[in-house]
């Protein structure tokens, strides 16, 4: 599956996409702490902090870690605040 | 009286240049507290629903708070309150930085100015030498200002009056009456619903304010502490993205997730919106950050421009790039400084040329030079708006009424609410944003209704909204109206745990009030109820509370599902009505929490 980074996580992250492989949220969020380490506090062990927001392909916003991830997802990441 | 006030406000008619100090009761500062609120009293108060907003007698409010003035991060702030000359409603804009201050400072806690001078004028307040007297009062020719933009205006009268007078200005577009104009002052803009237009109605090219009037602080010790931490909290992640990227951070964002208006919100998304990202931007251009006074967020972001620079926000990259078909971003910048320099609203501006693309592309508009896509096209359509020439003229009233000279049923296609154009937010896409867009007292508005928040969470399917999403959508403009009355910028909203407990904490240390969250809830809606109020008085009906056809009928085209039907907002709108407890329209029973403006 891709991760999309949006806002400050893509600025944190220095890229735009990554793929990887996560069967839950909460694996995800591990994969990433590991994988882009200057993603740094945006990553919790409960989670995203709350100034980001996980969303699914576009179409759901996601919190819960054992949020179910299939192999198609696109999981965006992005700053929790849009306002402009 | 209680700290942070003075107690009254400064009602000025520069018809004959007449000043008085009028009383202000504590139990309408208690209940409307400042900004937003306190104007909407005032407005209701000076009889304001029922004139033309650009007749002599139509008062045009500048509205301070007991906040102003304290070591608050983001307090600096005015809201400007008249009669909107686009939507025939209410409107209030918001400001920040040292004019609320000094305006303060002359010893009032509003500015009201009616009237119309004999000539263009410069109103200059002085309140230096007045200790706790009235400030003098006084007109100067503005002859040699007349056509001169923004910045230049205030640069030059701070040469000529003194660098501690803090100036708030029109340009062209102002002293044409173009209905979007706005007032600047400092570089930022009360840009929403054409106070400029109003201020330029009375012969006032530019107000000019300094006073040393300093109002107490109830428990300094604790204000002084609430202050700090509110200050650290502003330096943390929630406030990041404003800091480091500024709100253009926004636009790949809303791509992604198709609600980025482009094309006169033909489209949700733009195949050349990363052209106008920061991300872009940052690649080719040098960038300063500024903050208002006593901010310490910083989320101006200033990016070069030929010798100069211009501030760049989401609202001006949406409105000016993609709604416009612009894929250039020089254009787009520097149509956004042009627009400062004539003091134009972007976002109307932008909405009104867009359209008026769309109908030239239909064949509805004789103007072939004017396409979606040309830049030259865009930045020609705002010279001829400022100095309302040729199609500029119409354009320069906005798309509401454009729509109606140029008929074919192209209202459906105006991209407006109550004749306000419709901000970044594509409406299709965030449905519990288009229930805020419909019902808002000043029109289609992301400043007054937050409910964008709510499509960005989990707590709604933002592609089909349904009543569940209503009460989440009345909180966050109770939230707003809060926040524009104390006033403090919307931009700290992710740091408060509490935000109505803490900001009653900020308010009883200033003011003495004790004052709770929950009465703070109450005032809140009261201030939303005191507009609906006001706009009643000036003839709302229910029928406005909708959006264009468009919305209503249309898909998204590369996004089936983001769908809206009148039925459905119809819906959602009457919920949202029911919820206020405004069931029966008429002004004197518009609910327990509506405005007692005989207090």
């Amino acid at each position: 599956m891709y991760v999309e980074f949006f806002g400050i996580p893509r600025e944190r992250a220095g890229i735009c996409r990554l793929e990887v492989q996560a069967n839950t949220l909460g694996q995800l969020l591990g994969v990433l702490a590991s994988q882009v380490p200057s993603l740094g506090s945006l990553l919790g062990a409960d989670g995203l902090n709350p100034a980001c927001v996980a969303n699914l392909n576009g179409d759901r916003f996601v919190s819960d870690i054992a949020t179910p991830l299939r192999e198609s997802d696109c999981v965006l990441i992005l700053s929790a605040d849009a306002g402009g | 009286m209680p700290f942070g006030y003075h107690g009254h406000y400064l009602r000025i008619d520069v018809s004959c240049g007449g000043a008085e100090f009028v009383p202000l009761d504590e139990a309408v500062l208690r209940q409307f507290i400042g900004g937003s609120g306190l104007g909407a009293w005032l407005l209701l108060h000076e009889g304001a629903a029922s004139v033309d907003p650009l007749a002599p007698e139509a008062p045009i409010v500048f509205a301070f708070s007991p906040l102003v003035g304290s070591p608050l991060t983001t307090s600096a702030k005015f809201a400007v309150g008249t009669k909107s000359p686009l939507t025939g409603r209410i409107n209030d804009s918001l400001a920040s930085s040292g004019f609320a201050i000094a305006g303060k400072r002359c010893g009032c806690d509003a500015i009201v100015i009616v009237g119309r001078a004999p000539e263009m004028s410069v109103l200059v307040i002085d309140g230096k030498d007045s200790g706790e007297a009235m400030p003098a009062v006084r007109l100067e020719s503005a002859a040699e200002y007349r056509g001169v933009a923004c910045d230049k205006t205030e640069a030059g009268l701070r040469a000529c009056l003194g660098s501690n007078f803090r100036i708030a200005s029109i340009g062209l577009a102002g002293e044409n009456a173009v209905r979007y104009a706005t007032i600047s002052h400092d570089g930022r803009h009360a840009g929403r619903g054409g106070s400029g237009a109003v201020l330029g109605s009375k012969n006032v090219k530019a107000i000019a304010v300094r006073g040393t009037q300093h109002t107490e602080w109830a428990h300094p010790a604790e204000l002084t502490q609430i202050s700090r931490s509110l200050s650290k909290r502003s330096f943390g992640p929630a406030t990041a993205k404003y800091r480091e990227l500024g709100t253009a951070s926004n636009l790949l964002t809303f791509n992604r997730f198709g609600a980025l208006p482009t094309r006169n919100f033909q489209s949700g998304t733009f195949e050349e919106a990363a052209s106008l990202s920061p991300e872009q931007l940052n690649e080719t251009r040098s960038k300063t950050r500024e903050s208002c006074v006593a901010c310490t967020i910083g989320c101006e972001h200033i990016y070069s421009l030929g010798n100069g620079g211009v501030r760049v926000e989401y609202e001006n990259l949406f409105a000016l790039g993609s709604l416009c078909g612009i894929s250039d971003a020089d254009i787009v910048l520097r149509a956004s400084k042009r627009c400062d320099e004539l003091g134009l609203d972007t976002i109307s501006a932008g909405g009104t040329i867009a359209f008026a693309m769309e109908c030239v592309e239909r064949g509805w508009l004789n103007e072939p030079w004017l396409k979606f896509g040309d830049g030259d096209a865009l930045l020609r359509a705002i010279e001829m708006i400022g100095a309302r020439e040729g199609i500029g003229d119409l354009l320069a009233e906005g798309s509401r009424r454009a729509a109606q000279a140029i008929g074919h049923n192209s209202i459906t296609i105006a991209p407006q609410v109550k004749g306000l154009e419709i901000p970044g937010y594509e409406p299709r896409a965030l449905q519990t944003m288009a229930l805020g867009f419909a019902v808002n007292a000043r029109g289609a508005d992301h400043n007054r209704s937050g409910a964008y928040e709510v499509d960005f969470s989990n707590k709604v399917d933002r592609r089909h909204v349904t009543r569940d999403a209503v009460h989440h959508a009345i909180e966050t403009e109770d939230k707003a109206a809060l926040m524009d009355s104390l006033i403090i910028c919307k931009f700290l909203r992710g740091v408060f745990d509490d935000f109505y407990a803490e900001a009653a904490e900020m308010l009883r240390s200033v003011t003495g009030w004790d004052v709770t969250a929950e009465e703070l809830h109450q005032t809140a809606r009261g201030i939303v109820s005191a507009k609906h109020e006001f706009n009643v008085l000036a003839g709302w009906t229910l029928a406005e509370d909708t959006l264009p056809e468009r919305f209503l009928n249309t898909p998204l085209p590369n996004d089936p599902a983001a769908s809206l039907s009148r039925e459905r907002l119809g819906d959602l709108v009457a919920e949202y009505h029911r919820q206020r407890g405004w069931c029966d329209v008429a002004p004197e029973t518009t609910g327990n929490d509506t405005a007692r403006r005989d207090t």
